[in-house]
């Protein structure tokens, strides 16, 4: 094992620190959040023109080939700056459902993706939905001559007011699974309700009336589908992941700093080893969350599904709990400002609310674990 | 010892409830079931009059200032049916902070200058104690109010004053003896309307400002706004928080919230079966319940002076972190309950004017905007960690 980062890694991080550092100030995130989008097509721009949407594209489409850990490195440190982006919906989540889709639709996109042209996220939740990994699936697809009608109501779509494609989820009557399908925003029959979430993102209901689609916009048949769209989601999970511990690192650091130099009795608050155990306890709850990452990181192409999903279940529940105390205490040791709009510390919490919330909170992926036993300690 | 409700309490009870039946709409109810911050300060102002009208405005002010006689058993029952009934929760500043301190400390004209309007709802507080340098370290604050005849002349900042921007009047903490560390601080009544007040909106986490910066530019405030003698506020604060010794346990609310959070896992749905049926979301939402319960038997051996163990003095600080740890458990478990739908941001207008449909049930909106708001319920007030300070002395000698 070696957990150095490679010159190319290396690289890609120094890229992204200096970027976030430069040109992602909190005041420029919260006019992004303000926006239409919900994100900023400057940024968005200089996305495509590093490489970074096609980082984990394949070669055929402009991509770079590069891995996960790869993404979750470049995300890191977007997290650290608040950077909210399409980045892994589109170029990481929907990439991945149309590269392992053999579409010929797919592949055009997918060069569009790279370029940011294309931002495609996925419609898949409906009413009253917990989880990605267990929705039910409500919505119609029939077929018709030459194609596909899809019907039904999507919500928590993430960019859906900005995306210019959906991978929807739809199942066929008679069939047991759901198909996934792409469809353009534009298509007829499509309505879109935007909507701010907490962390200033955008999302919509997407409403889909009768929209016809070509055959070839069935991406996956539903023999496959659910299968291939659980990785798609392992790979949205670890990485956003990386992402609130970029997020943690930043609140270590906002928050010692604020500690030393903010003073109350006349001394620094860093003086009162209260504060300093706490600031420990932060650091030992990151570690953690950094720790459980990699272990998701080493798991994500492994062949056995049932490790694969441990270490990814496992990996959601505890970043995200190491998060909420982390963040949590963040606020909390920097007083009122603690609890404003006007400073990062905030922000940060309610991004890691938003990671909480998608793909089944917690409960839901600690649930998931227990269902798999541990592998019991081998004799060496 | 005597732990049951005495049958009066219980018809009592059953008194306020139907007052409350009768006196609340549908709209105001939905308002204040949404739990925003700031609520809706019509309604506190309306709902404040409606109760004048019956005498019951005031349950924290003496009999003879307006004040409803109630034991404490009987105001906990008040608040409580209130709450739950979702009557508009009334601002404490005036009627539970300075309304008290008025009434003990105030000169003459000052209980009749400021009292009926308190207990009218037309006159609202806001409460200048916090500065930019002096949050936890009170002592330390720096504003003066320097005496020019028969009028002080008021410099400095505030920050965080809760409502600030609407309200009418302001009591602070002012240095009149700039010579002391720590002594020559007095309180002050300032209307907020004079020239020389500058009022900034602090926009919150959860999207919405209700604390407020207030810059005090050589503001000329009356002689006789001045609270007792000189350098004598300590003394007053001190009154004031014994009084409110049980409110940060946040009992009432608590009660709420696990009323909120059983409506929506009954309509949530988890493997499909409600989710209120969930064995791991039980376990939860049953410790949370517990633990309340718990809390309110605390907050009535504090009512009724029960004897105790440990220095009665620390009790407070006991309710104040148990009681905030449980607002933050509470709110948490209530998004938790919602799963996505959690995500969407509702502003307080949002949350009042919400198309509800069945992808945006009634039971959304306000829940994540309270969760985010209430991670300062650990920080205001004597924050968790001053309050852990405190125990130690007052019952350690630590
Ligand atoms: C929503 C909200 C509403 C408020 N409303 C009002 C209002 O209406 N009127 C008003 O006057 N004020 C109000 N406040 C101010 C509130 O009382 C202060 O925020 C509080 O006293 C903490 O002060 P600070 O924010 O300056 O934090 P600081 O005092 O700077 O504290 C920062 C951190 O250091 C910790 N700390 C400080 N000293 C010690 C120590 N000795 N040992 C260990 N830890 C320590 C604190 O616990 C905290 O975690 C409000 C605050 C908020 C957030």
């Amino acid at each position: 094992m070696d957990f150095a980062l490679t010159d190319e890694q290396k690289m890609l991080a120094d890229g992204a620190a200096r970027y976030v550092r430069e040109r992602c100030d909190l005041e420029s995130r919260r006019k992004a959040a303000a926006s239409e989008d919900g994100f900023s097509r400057r940024h968005w721009r200089h996305f495509a023109d590093q490489g970074w949407l096609a980082l984990t594209l394949p070669e055929a489409a402009g991509g770079l080939e590069m891995t996960v850990e790869d993404m979750s490195i470049l995300v890191e440190e977007l997290g650290r700056g608040l950077v909210c982006e399409p980045l892994v919906d589109s170029a990481v989540t929907c990439a991945h459902l149309l590269s392992a889709s053999g579409s010929e639709a797919a592949r055009a996109i997918l060069a569009d993706i790279a370029t940011g042209e294309a931002i495609v996220t996925l419609a898949h939740l409906e009413e009253g939905d917990h989880s990605e990994y267990d929705a039910p699936v409500a919505s119609r697809a029939e077929r018709i001559d030459d194609g596909w009608t899809l019907s039904g109501t999507k919500t928590c779509v993430f960019y859906g007011a900005s995306a210019t494609h959906f991978v929807v989820s739809a199942r066929n009557n008679g069939d047991d699974g759901y198909g996934l399908f792409l469809v353009a925003a534009d298509a007829d029959g499509i309505r879109r309700e935007g909507y701010s979430l907490i962390d200033g993102t955008r999302a919509a209901d997407v409403h889909f009336d009768n929209v016809r689609v070509p055959a070839s916009a069935l991406l996956h048949e539903p023999a496959t589908a659910a299968t291939v769209l659980e990785s798609a989601l392992d790979r949205a999970v670890v990485i956003f992941g990386a992402g609130v511990v970029g997020s943690m690192e930043a609140v270590l650091e906002l928050t010692s700093e604020y500690l030393k130099t903010r003073e109350q009795y006349g001394k620094p608050l860093a003086s009162f080893q209260a504060l300093k155990h706490r600031m420990s306890e932060m650091l030992v709850e990151t570690e953690q969350a950094r720790s459980a990452l990699y272990s998701a990181l080493a798991a994500i192409d492994s062949d056995d599904g049932q490790r694969r999903r441990r270490a990814i279940s496992g990996a959601k529940a505890l970043i995200a709990q190491s998060g909420h105390f982390v963040i949590g205490e963040g606020i909390q040791l920097h007083g009122g400002i603690g609890v404003t709009e006007e400073y990062a510390v905030g922000h940060h919490f309610k991004a890691l609310i938003v990671y909480d919330k998608r793909f089944g909170d917690s409960d839901f992926h600690i649930e998931r674990c227990g269902q798999i036993p541990a592998e019991e300690p081998q004799a060496p | 010892m005597d732990l049951q409700l005495s049958p009066d309490d219980l018809a009592f009870r059953d008194e306020v409830r139907a007052f409350l039946r009768e006196n609340l709409t549908p709209e105001v109810v939905y308002r204040s079931h949404t739990e925003v911050h700031p609520p809706n300060e019509e309604d506190r102002r309306w709902w404040n009059s409606v109760l004048n009208r019956k005498g019951w405005a005031a349950p924290s002010l003496p009999v003879e200032y307006g004040g409803t006689g109630w034991s404490p058993i009987r105001r906990g029952i008040f608040e409580r049916e209130c709450r739950l009934a979702g009557a508009p929760e009334l601002r404490w500043q005036g009627l539970r902070l300075i309304g008290p301190v008025i009434c003990e400390f105030g000169s003459e004209d000052q209980k009749k200058r400021y009292i009926p309007p308190i207990l009218e709802g037309t006159e609202q507080w806001a409460q200048g104690f916090s500065e930019p340098g002096a949050g936890s370290d009170l002592a330390s604050l720096k504003s003066t109010a320097i005496l020019d005849g028969d009028k002080y002349i008021v410099n400095g900042q505030k920050i965080w004053t809760t409502e600030a921007g609407y309200s009418e009047l302001g009591f602070f903490l002012v240095r009149t003896d700039t010579t002391s560390k720590h002594g020559g601080i007095s309180m002050i009544i300032i209307d907020m309307s004079s020239p020389g007040i500058t009022v900034r909106p602090i926009e919150m986490i959860n999207g919405d400002p209700s604390t407020f910066e207030v810059f005090l530019d050589n503001v000329e405030v009356p002689r006789e706004n001045l609270i007792g003698e000189p350098g004598t506020a300590w003394q007053q604060t001190k009154f004031l928080l014994a009084n409110e010794r049980t409110s940060s346990a946040d009992i009432d609310k608590a009660y709420g919230d696990l009323r909120r959070i059983r409506a929506i896992a009954r309509r949530e749905h988890k493997n499909g079966r409600p989710l209120i049926e969930d064995p791991g979301f039980r376990q939860r939402l049953t410790q949370l319940e517990l633990e309340v319960e718990a809390l309110e038997w605390s907050v009535l051996r504090v009512l009724c002076n029960a004897p105790s163990h440990h220095p009665s003095a620390a009790s407070a600080s006991v309710l104040k972190i148990k009681g905030s740890d449980l607002q933050h458990k509470l709110t948490k478990l209530a998004t938790d309950a919602l799963g996505p739908r959690a995500l969407r941001l509702y502003t307080r207008e949002q949350a009042f004017n919400a198309q509800i449909s069945a992808l945006w049930p009634g039971y959304v909106p306000g829940v994540t905007h309270d969760m985010l708001y209430m991670r300062a319920c650990s920080i205001y007030g004597g924050s968790r960690e001053i309050q852990k300070n405190i125990i130690a002395k007052i019952a350690f000698a630590m």
